[in-house]
């Protein structure tokens, strides 16, 4: 074994953001804007919205 | 269905700023999705007025297929990237929204239905999953986190489970790798089998809603089929993704049981904490238009604005498919993975058959 490769630290894996718990407080802010939504549709703010 | 999602998590401290960051990701998806909705119309328009006998191709498709080829062939700049992972909040906001698009007669109906085929699905897939991780000689916790998420929904359980039982990083990647990999299969051979099989739309979306693993995929395999049946799909997955909580507090007692987890004190504070709201908020939209607080414009309006979210949606699902980083992550949880979920896709297919034949769907 040469000294660069002794020397050189073994690379452990980088955890992914993926693997971070992170997606349930998505939730909340999924259920404010489709509340905020509901308000503008209900309130005619949107109004006949296209597709 | 988890991503680095970079909306709700504040990495500046300007709010203003952190707002900014997403809306060059935002308008990517937004092109993305805008195309494929243009790509339908005109090359339906043109086939039609060449008398070609062209398939309708939907605008998730195209809009899957954009993804797909610009992630697979060019590097997307970092600029984007937060952008693009908000695709899981648009997921859960057109979900929401779809909720205005449902009687509560039908939710009752084909949620009771779907209710009492997600308890076996969710049993055989365990019970699948673990044989296969032992057969394969797989890690115990590794086989865990695949089975989580063959049963549950996909990448958000691993996630969710992650934590609970004390996995490591590399497993939760292998595990998602292999989950996402099997879903971009399904959005192509799903949509082909029940074609094949001239399933009607509630059963199809059923089977989708069941057997499709991460809940974007799920969604779209069903929109790739029908509107319909898109709709069924999402209903199926959703009562699929409120047993999380249960699924997850289960294996995280038995590793707790075996000193490799960390002892759950709270059982209920643990079960609120994995339940998936979003789940509370299309219950709650349909129970508003149950009591006719909207009108029937404004009930096709909130239709219209789930589309938009999901047209998003489809553009992330296309967007993170990287095939390159996904061969990369070894072959053997790859090989447990598809043969588990060709097995739970089989198993599930049966399943509702027998329910069609039973309470007609």
């Amino acid at each position: 074994m040469s000294k660069d490769s002794a020397s050189t630290p073994i690379p452990t894996p980088t955890p992914s953001p993926m693997t971070k718990e992170r997606s349930f407080s998505l939730d909340a802010w999924a259920l404010i804007v489709a509340m905020l939504l509901a308000l503008a549709v209900k309130f005619d703010v949107f109004k006949n919205v296209p597709w | 269905m988890a991503s680095s999602i970079s909306l709700p998590r504040a990495e500046s401290t300007n709010p203003l700023l952190n707002a900014l960051r997403i809306v060059p990701g935002v308008l990517l998806l937004a092109g993305i999705g805008y195309a494929g909705k243009i790509l339908e119309h005109s090359v339906n328009a043109y086939a039609k007025s060449r008398h070609w006998a062209f398939p309708n191709i939907e605008y998730v498709l195209w809009a899957i297929l954009i993804g797909l080829v610009i992630s697979n062939t060019l590097a997307i700049p970092k600029l984007f990237q937060p952008g693009i992972a908000t695709y899981e909040f648009w997921l859960k906001l057109g979900i929401v929204l779809l909720g205005a698009r449902f009687v509560v007669a039908d939710v009752l109906k084909l949620g009771g239905i779907s209710l009492g085929l997600v308890f076996i699905e969710i049993a055989l897939s365990l019970a699948l999953m673990t044989l296969l991780g032992r057969l394969f000689k797989l890690k115990p916790k590794l086989t865990s986190l695949l089975a989580i998420g063959s049963a549950v929904c996909g990448v958000s359980a691993i996630i969710a489970a992650k934590g609970a039982i004390d996995a490591d990083d590399e497993d939760s990647s292998f595990a998602i790798a292999a989950i996402l990999a099997l879903g971009a299969l399904s959005l192509f051979t799903f949509p082909a089998i029940a074609h094949g099989l001239h399933m009607n739309d509630v059963s199809y979306g059923m089977w989708a809603g069941l057997g499709v693993d991460n809940t974007a995929e799920a969604v779209a395999a069903g929109a790739l089929y029908s509107d319909a049946a898109g709709k069924v799909a999402v209903l199926a997955k959703t009562t699929r993704n409120a047993m999380i909580g249960f699924v997850v507090l289960a294996y995280a007692l038995y590793w707790a049981g075996k000193g490799q987890a960390e002892t759950v004190t709270n059982k209920a504070a643990f079960l609120w904490k994995k339940f998936p709201k979003f789940v509370l908020g299309f219950l709650l939209m349909s129970l508003l238009v149950g009591f006719h607080v909207f009108s029937k414009g404004q009930v096709t309006s909130l239709g219209n604005l789930s589309k938009w979210a999901f047209l998003l949606t489809f553009a992330g699902v296309g967007l993170r498919t990287n095939l390159r980083d996904m061969s990369k992550q070894g072959l053997r949880p790859f090989i447990v993975g598809a043969l588990g979920e060709v097995l739970i896709a089989c198993l599930t297919l049966g399943l509702v058959i027998s329910a069609n034949r039973i309470w007609g769907l």
